[in-house]
């Protein structure tokens, strides 16, 4: 060939790129399959009693053993969550050493926590491996979970190096050992103190509808905090409809938990109501002007889970990570890193908190996938609170 | 196909009847063809996709065009990209003007202007504008508060009219690449004449300049509303959190829900289909403008030697209208950034606050996912503009070139993607990697699915582009080029390439710019192998850690000046060498 063609060229050229482009080789770190189920503890049922459970050293030991295969530990959720990826890697560095592993650390920030359920129980649904190998979120997310079936039922009392204290309003395990609890905050309302002061600060439900509030405040577009109280033995769902078309009016917008630098700006005066009132010390702690308070009629303990999605690449060390969040330097770590911590356990820094919100008199509930099943409708509720925070848009 | 697609005129009966160009221009055609049918199949299930659940039906048209709410973000959809589309060529097109055709002093300086504003993402502009012009916290509102004693902010940056302004500044840059290739290019004998003949500045813009740029012009007018009526940063960094929807919120709404609930993908297919049968008016609109294309080439083989208009003492009128434009779209939402990057907290600018700036954002960031997003970016910087621009040409050299009907269809094929929602592009992709080619196509979650959904996303732009420069290069100087013996490819490369090359790399760097800073894809499509830098920004965005948002967008913004600064001088190297 004595020259070639600038057509043929670029149609050389072409079939290369879509070579590269379809054909090229996956990320190094991609696996390509969901690895195989934990080594040991994984698939028992939480309720078994702990006399059916294997013995913590043991199935412990064979978590540690299949961890030791498993080099990456990806994982996912909102970089303010939890101390984001600086978070991970010192809950990881700390985890390696308690338990002699040499886990390697990924984050990568995502999607709120009930979308990022929604997303594992699409991988799972397509057969892809999870996003997160290990899931940490809310109780809304773990009924969602339910629906999908996209976590692993793990024996987790088998292999926690310590009981989780009872409590007769709330089992910290999930339905069929698919998450356990791990820490907690407090719903209530977050504002700037620039603008709301002295007699200004909320302390019932009705305060924010005062009229000078109006188009001031925000609220959350999943209906945080109304969704739990609208529970029947909460404040009911006849008073809460009718109080979330009164907030309606006066809200001027929709921000998620995590955006209170939205109330730091003056965009907004008050957050009503926020997930927990951990992310506003942390934002208090660098001088900006927000603080938190919680209602006299109720609060909701705003429970977090860890759980392992059941095409995850490291369900062992997974596992392990969150059994690791319950141990007492796990818990203080939580706290330390995010302001969370649960409060059954005798050394928690919330329990005070909680006890003092209890003893004010006000309802007070754990926010558990066994309370919001117990409420036929919940989901459909949460989508009609929604609705009409959102909706009522110009 | 075989039948319809044909080489240029003058060598039809002396090679074969498919041109090799067809090959590679059918590739991404196949992709967006594909992406359709997923969009179809999809709007036409309820259910799981992909899952015996799923069931045919159409109860997703019912839902859509049944429900008032929509009609109502349809209406703001239409004020917002009529107010964007108008915002954006009054600037833009004033400007790619005086760039080209006049002896504007230190004009040089705006292509680096118009250049560094993509620099800018969409969401710092929002909120730069949101401390200028919000109701509460606008510098603006305030001093006009306090000045006239009102009670209520005067503006309001939280309506459709509001956000298309902002959209407007935002894309004014676009407005000026859209439209400076046309200035370029255009011979300005018939100005001269005008001028000859007594006509005066104002009558020979009306009556020559006007409407030899108008096929331009009108492609810079469907392109940019197309863009309003998909556009996702500034609705939702602004429209979202204010309960104001256009129809690309409403779509990542009902894909992405907050709270209870599933992602509707049918609706949201079923939008993406409402968006083709708008992309069909659109295109079919473009093709009246094209088919009249003839008239308006003006580049021929003889005397194409612009002559500058002098502006005497309106240099400096213009350059004040460009100073106030680079200060409201770029300076002060650059300002902003750089404040909010050193702040530790956000809140809106105060001596308290100027006292309290320091780099402790930029100790908290994140590095290795800094760098995981910088690796993944820069992979796509480097192989999307090659690919956009090897499909771009071929595209567009046969709906220029060929003489058949079928080039309407590759012309509405990859027009097509630029009318859909990025949104809809991405869920299209997402649904086909996880339920389509699944099995045998590795690409969820790899950087390569999003490499897809950016050159089929730029495809339009580079075919406008390139079919705009085509259009004005006349048959003739090929004619000349077969005449003397020179082959198809020879013609291309010899006659075509050179003429083009300011295109070329114009499409080039734009798309890289594009890439660089493309938000609604990755935010989509990113996994934690593929994970971009804009992604990483929209992260730490929606956690509410804007300071640190700030602070990579402040790093990557560094980082890239100087390879704006080496594109931009080797493109008017290349034109100067061009012409």
């Amino acid at each position: 060939m004595k020259r070639m063609g600038f057509s043929t060229l670029l149609s050389g050229l072409g079939v290369l790129l879509l070579l590269a482009t379809s054909c090229g080789p996956a990320p190094a770190a991609a696996p390509t399959k969901p690895a195989a189920a934990p080594a040991a503890p994984a698939q028992g049922a939480a309720a078994a009693p702990p006399a059916q459970s294997q013995p913590a050293s043991s199935a412990l030991q064979q978590l540690i053993e299949g961890a030791k295969s498993e080099p990456v530990l990806k994982a996912q959720w909102s970089s303010s969550s939890f101390g984001g990826g600086p978070g991970l890697n010192e809950i990881v560095a700390d985890m390696n050493k308690k338990y002699g592993l040499n886990v390697q650390a990924q984050f990568t920030p995502g999607r709120d926590m009930q979308a990022l359920m929604e997303l594992l129980a699409q991988e799972n649904a397509a057969g892809q491996p999870a996003s997160t190998d290990v899931y940490l979120g809310n109780a809304p997310a773990m009924v969602d979970a339910l629906r999908t079936g996209v976590l692993r039922t793990i024996d987790w009392k088998a292999i926690l190096d310590r009981p989780i204290p009872a409590d007769p309003a709330f089992d910290p395990y999930a339905p069929d050992g698919t998450a356990v609890a791990f820490g907690t905050t407090l719903v209530g309302i977050a504002y700037n103190t620039n603008l709301v002061r002295g007699d200004d600060v909320p302390r019932r439900m009705e305060d924010p509808l005062a009229p000078k509030w109006k188009g001031k405040i925000a609220s959350t577009p999943y209906a945080a905090g109304m969704r739990e109280f609208a529970m029947p033995d909460m404040l009911g769902r006849d008073y809460i409809l009718d109080y979330t078309k009164r907030l309606s009016q006066q809200v001027g917008g929709l921000i998620r938990c995590g955006e209170n630098e939205r109330l730091t700006s003056g965009e907004f005066a008050m957050l009503v109501f926020a997930c927990g009132g951990n992310d506003v010390a942390e934002l208090k702690g660098r001088g900006a002007p927000i603080d938190y308070a919680i209602v006299q009629e109720a609060t909701v303990l705003h429970m977090r889970y860890g759980a392992v999605p059941k095409n995850s690449s490291a369900p062992n060390a997974a596992t392990l990570l969150v059994a690791y969040l319950l141990s007492p330097e796990g818990q203080e770590l939580l706290w330390k890193l995010d302001g969370m911590d649960l409060p059954l356990f005798p050394e928690s820094h919330l329990r005070d908190q909680v006890d003092q919100v209890k003893n004010a008199g006000g309802k007070v509930a754990y926010n558990s996938p066994q309370w919001l099943l117990s409420s036929p409708g919940f989901t459909e509720q949460q989508q009609e609170l929604e609705k009409i925070l959102r909706e009522n848009a110009r | 196909m075989q039948a319809t697609l044909r080489v240029p005129r003058p060598l039809v009966g002396r090679l074969p009847t498919v041109s090799p160009l067809l090959l590679v221009a059918v590739a991404p055609v196949a992709i967006i063809l594909l992406f359709v049918g997923v969009l179809f199949w999809v709007s036409i299930q309820r259910g799981t996709i992909g899952t015996a659940s799923a069931t045919y039906t159409l109860e997703n048209y019912t839902a859509l065009f049944g429900d008032p709410f929509v009609l109502r973000v349809v209406l703001n959809t239409a004020i917002f990209a009529a107010t964007a589309t108008l915002v954006s060529l009054a600037i833009g097109l004033p400007i790619a003007w005086l760039a080209e055709r006049t002896t504007l002093p230190g004009k040089a300086a705006l292509y680096a202007v118009m250049t560094l504003g993509l620099l800018i993402p969409g969401i710092y502009t929002a909120m730069g504008w949101t401390f200028i012009a919000h109701p509460r916290i606008g510098l603006l509102n305030q001093w006009l508060m306090g000045a006239f004693g009102l009670t209520e902010a005067p503006i309001d940056i939280a309506t459709p009219v509001g956000m298309g302004f902002i959209q407007g500044l935002s894309l004014a840059s676009l407005g000026f690449v859209l439209t400076v290739q046309m200035f370029r290019a255009m011979n300005p004998s018939l100005e001269e004449a005008s001028q000859v003949h007594g006509m005066g500045f104002a009558t020979t813009m009306r009556r020559i300049t006007l409407p030899l740029a108008k096929p331009g012009i009108m492609a810079a007018v469907i392109y940019i509303v197309t863009i309003g009526v998909a556009t996702f940063d500034i609705p939702a960094i602004i429209g979202l959190g204010n309960r104001v929807y256009m129809l690309s919120t409403y779509i990542y709404v009902k894909a992405n829900p907050s709270g209870a609930g599933t992602p509707e993908h049918g609706i949201t297919a079923t939008a993406g289909v409402f968006m083709i049968v708008v992309a069909v008016a659109l295109t079919l609109w473009y093709g009246q403008v094209l088919r009249q294309g003839h008239r308006y080439q003006v580049v021929t083989g003889k005397g194409y030697r612009p002559t500058p208009i002098k502006l005497g003492r309106w240099a400096i009128g213009a350059w004040g209208f460009i100073a106030l434009y680079a200060l409201a779209s770029k300076v002060l939402p650059f300002l902003l950034l750089a404040y909010v990057a050193f702040t530790p907290y956000l809140a809106a600018p105060s001596a308290e606050m100027l006292s309290q700036l320091s780099t402790a954002q930029f100790q908290r960031i994140d590095w290795a996912l800094v760098l995981r997003g910088l690796r993944n970016t820069t992979l796509l910087m480097l192989v999307v503009p090659l690919a956009v621009l090897l499909f771009g040409f071929c595209i567009s050299w046969l709906i220029v070139r060929s003489r058949t009907r079928a080039r309407y269809l590759l012309e509405f094929v990859a027009f097509l993607p630029h009318a859909l929602p990025e949104v809809i592009l991405a869920i299209g992709a997402l649904l086909m990697a996880l339920f389509v080619v699944r099995g045998w196509l590795p690409l969820y979650g790899s950087v390569w699915l999003i490499a897809i959904v950016y050159i089929v996303a730029r495809l339009a732009f580079a075919t406008r582009a390139l079919n705009s420069s085509l259009l004005q290069i006349h048959r003739e100087l090929e004619e000349a080029a077969f005449a003397a013996g020179l082959s198809t490819a020879r013609t291309a490369w010899r006659i075509m390439l050179p003429l083009l090359r300011p295109t070329l790399l114009s499409v080039w760097i734009w798309t890289a710019l594009l890439v660089y800073r493309e938000l609604t894809v990755a935010v989509f499509l990113s996994s934690q192998d593929s994970i971009t830098l804009p992604a990483v920004v929209w992260s730490y965005w929606f956690s509410g850690n804007r300071n640190m948002a700030a602070a990579v967008t402040l790093i990557m913004t560094v980082v890239l000046v100087p390879l704006i600064g080496i594109f931009w001088w080797y493109g008017r190297r290349s034109q100067v060498t061009t012409q």
